[in-house]
């Protein structure tokens, strides 16, 4: 029900049409509308990774040992944080799977948050772009445990401890791995679909103070749901990469 | 006082009969079924409730494990947070059927 699109999206659809539609006929595809191929949350997504990028351009360029920045200082505390987490969870080999982790939270945390700014909207409002980040983590895990284990061997792990109870455990494991990313794109989704749509909801009753308390919880719900999508992933991969000692 | 209690609840609910004989189609509200704000309301309702319960034994167990030894407190937080986002999650599945009924093509 979008009634109107974002200004980024306009800009796009005016200027980028033609490599939208070249792009979607590469695949086989054809926009509903070939005038305005472009939509909200592909144009948000861009502009969030851009965004992301910038600021991670500008903290390299002002990395120092001797005298840290404030910009520097966040990051690290978000680092360390990330970086405790993983080793928490997955042990002492948790440190090669933070790249993955990072970029997962820190790309859902903006993506959560730039829904806030009047005039933009929140890629992970539209059950896409949730549904790719969480086949990325399924993904991950998988080829994190078919790594570690080998094919073969990471399929037999479905079948439980014991041999005699895998006709009872391998369907049930299968289904509950199956459900993982189910579970991590619509919580993250109906999460912020949920929030945006108590906001407006509110502004048509009132305006100013109530509407402003729900926005401040979605605020804090998109915090939340980035650090619960993150370690989740954390939990699944520590499942697959674990070793019975 | 049960008795009188049920003998009123019964009142009201068979006041309510008249309600069926109002016709099906394009009713105030509903497209072409009258029926699908009905069931999303109650689902939603229902599942919040149960989400309620479900999230307040949570907290009642931290609140609990806090207070015998505070000092687990980093350990408690952090599963309550990840207990508390799990549960209300099931919530949330509810949602997005009542949504995907509501905005249907026989919904509103």
């Amino acid at each position: 029900m979008v009634t109107h699109e974002a200004w980024l999206t306009k800009l796009f659809n005016a200027h980028f049409a033609a490599f939208a539609n070249w792009l979607l006929a590469l695949f086989g595809q054809k926009a509903d509308n070939p005038a305005e191929p472009w939509a909200d949350f592909i144009t948000m997504q861009l502009l969030v990774a851009a965004i992301i990028l910038v600021l991670f351009l500008l903290l390299r360029s002002r990395l120092s040992v001797d005298k840290p920045g404030p910009l520097q200082h966040v990051f690290e505390l978000i680092h360390n944080f990330i970086s405790g987490e993983a080793e928490g969870q997955i042990g002492h080999d948790g440190h090669r799977h933070i790249v993955v982790f990072e970029t997962l939270f820190i790309f859902i945390l903006v993506a959560n948050l730039i829904g806030v700014i009047p005039g933009f909207v929140s890629p992970t409002q539209v059950i896409y772009v949730p549904v790719g980040c969480a086949l990325i983590a399924f993904l991950y895990f998988n080829w994190v445990g078919i790594q570690k284990r080998g094919a073969f061997k990471y399929a037999a792990h479905f079948a439980g401890p014991v041999p005699w109870l895998a006709p009872l455990m391998l369907p049930i494991e299968i289904i509950s791995t199956l459900a993982r990313p189910m579970s991590l794109s619509v919580r993250l989704f109906a999460n912020m679909y949920a929030g945006e749509q108590v906001t407006i909801v509110f502004l048509g009753l009132t305006y100013l103070i109530i509407p402003s308390v729900f926005m401040g919880l979605h605020v804090f719900v998109a915090l939340l749901q980035a650090y619960i999508f993150m370690l989740l992933t954390m939990i699944y991969v520590a499942g697959a990469v674990a070793e019975e000692h | 006082m049960m008795r009188k209690l049920f003998f009123l609840m019964s009142v009201l609910m068979f006041c309510a009969i008249p309600m069926f004989a109002q016709d099906q189609g394009g009713a105030a509200g509903g497209g072409h079924n009258i029926w699908i704000p009905v069931a999303a309301g109650l689902g939603m309702a229902l599942a919040s409730g149960l989400c309620g319960i479900g999230q307040g034994m949570a907290i009642n167990g931290a609140c609990q494990g806090i207070a015998r030894n505070p000092g687990a407190l980093k350990g408690i937080n952090n599963a309550l947070i990840l207990g508390l986002v799990l549960i209300e999650s099931l919530a949330l599945y509810t949602l997005v059927i009542a949504f995907y009924m509501l905005l249907s093509k026989e919904g509103l």
